[in-house]
């Protein structure tokens, strides 16, 4: 037999006795048995089984518990993200909010030029990108509107809608005071399911829920674009409110009767004079402390 | 073809028959293919883990690919970086007395040899020539676990001592 073929038989371990002395008589044989007891030391060393099992078949019950009820969840929590993400971000408008401080006033430009004249304490919002097709303002406080001649132009606030082609318009939405006044064109207000269409002159308000209106007036604008707040028979605390908002000053009425009817106006101006022009009529006496006031019977 | 009674490896006397009968094989051949420096037990047990995890999804008669296929995989992620060594078990020396010195140097040499001829063959090669060498495998057995032809192990087998005694002879 070959020598080539009895390696390859010895690699097989299938020689048969006569061929292993056969092998044997190889001038390879030695090397061969050297090479073969050598190797035994590059045996893989033996492996703990049993204790290996226990690791495995225990990992089991830890992951897999946990994630056969988690892993739905996770996907559902994750379409959900994914879902309510784009759907807001597709539809939500993007709205441009300008807002003012105690003592603040300021005027906003809105896309189409109309004028926003924004008293204090007061914010409007408005959506830019869909300004064109739906002009519509949200109101918070109170706000002089100059509004262009265009589409249908209409203020939201809490307790009403007031609806305008072009005009010009105050709108103050307090608590629970909402009035609105319409100095050109012709304005419709919409509160509760209730329509009113004013006139140039004419005004529309709701105190604690109970309409009013005033007597007709001829006023180009309203009298707090230029820094003074006039109130016809309204509340004493209605006025206080206001004076609070012009001079970032909290006021104490103590033992006063602050559902007296008020008419009159203060200025925005000079704090004295305004303090003075409430509390005269009334015969009140006022102490100034640091950043209150507090009024007292004389 | 037999009809397999189970459909899963879920069942744990199946499971644990398995487990028995591969372990140690699947072990030796990450051992033999990777060497000792990337930990194969370490896989090997990721491997069954995973298969025991998914043993719903594995039929009995394709767990055993399934693991090796799983243990190589891991191995490979990791050998990416390094060139395998493969360490001999650091038997003691015989206590001898008629073995001098020079004879233990010299063996010491040879095996360091045998090491580095080793480290040099190719992954194929080596894993059927260990297992054919030192486990004392048949080629038949071989080309079973491997899933080749046993007219591929005897080649790669034939092949790897070729090698081995040239890479000796010249070191």
């Amino acid at each position: 037999m070959k020598r080539e073929e009895l390696i390859q038989k010895w690699l097989d371990h299938a020689l048969s006795p006569e061929e292993l002395e056969a092998f044997k008589q190889l001038d390879d044989y030695e090397e061969l048995t050297k090479m073969q007891t050598a190797l035994q030391y590059f045996k893989a060393p033996e492996v703990d089984v049993n204790s290996a099992y226990n690791t495995v078949t225990t990992t089991k019950k830890e992951t897999s518990k946990s994630t056969t009820w988690l892993m739905p969840l996770l996907k559902i929590a994750a379409i959900l993200v994914i879902g309510f993400g784009t759907y807001f971000y597709t539809t939500l408008p993007t709205l441009t909010t300008h807002e003012t401080v105690v003592a603040h006033k300021t005027r906003v430009e809105l896309p189409d030029t109309s004028e926003v004249m924004l008293n204090a304490v007061s914010s409007v919002s408005f959506d830019k990108d869909a300004w064109t097709n739906k002009r519509e303002v949200n109101l918070n406080g109170e706000a002089y509107f100059k509004v262009a001649k265009g589409k249908t132009f209409s203020v939201l606030t809490d307790d009403g809608i007031v609806t305008v082609l072009g005009t010009e318009f105050n709108v103050k939405q307090r608590n629970d005071l909402f009035e609105v006044f319409c100095y050109e064109g012709s304005v419709k207000v919409t509160h509760n399911d209730k329509n009113v269409v004013l006139s140039p002159g004419e005004s529309y308000g709701i105190l604690n829920g109970k309409e009013f209106r005033y007597e007709e007036e001829n006023l180009k604008e309203p009298t707090w674009i230029r820094n003074e707040s006039s109130f016809k028979s309204l509340p004493l605390q209605e006025v206080i409110q206001e004076f609070e908002r012009q001079y970032n000053v909290t006021v104490e009425a103590k033992n006063i009767d602050t559902s007296q009817i008020v008419t009159g106006s203060f200025t925005h101006t000079n704090i004295d004079t305004a303090l003075q022009s409430i509390t005269l009529p009334f015969n009140l006496k006022y102490q100034k402390k640091q950043n209150s006031i507090i009024l007292k019977r004389d | 073809m037999p009809k397999s009674l189970q459909d899963t490896i879920c069942n744990e006397v199946l499971f644990s028959n398995f487990f028995k009968k591969h372990y140690q094989s699947l072990y030796s051949y990450l051992y033999y293919k990777f060497g000792d420096y990337l930990n194969p037990e370490d896989k090997t047990q990721e491997a069954f883990t995973k298969l025991w995890q998914n043993c719903g999804k594995v039929k009995p008669e394709k767990a055993k690919s399934y693991v090796f296929t799983i243990g190589n995989n891991l191995m490979l992620n990791e050998v990416k970086h390094h060139k395998v060594v493969l360490q001999y078990q650091k038997i003691k020396p015989k206590s001898h007395t008629n073995e001098n010195p020079e004879f233990l140097m010299q063996e010491q040499e040879y095996l360091q040899k045998l090491q580095r001829a080793i480290g040099n063959l190719t992954e194929s090669e080596r894993t059927a020539f260990l297992m054919n060498r030192v486990e004392g495998k048949r080629h038949k057995e071989i080309a079973a676990i491997l899933e080749i032809s046993t007219k591929a192990v005897e080649k790669r087998i034939y092949r790897a001592l070729a090698k081995l005694r040239e890479d000796i002879e010249e070191l």
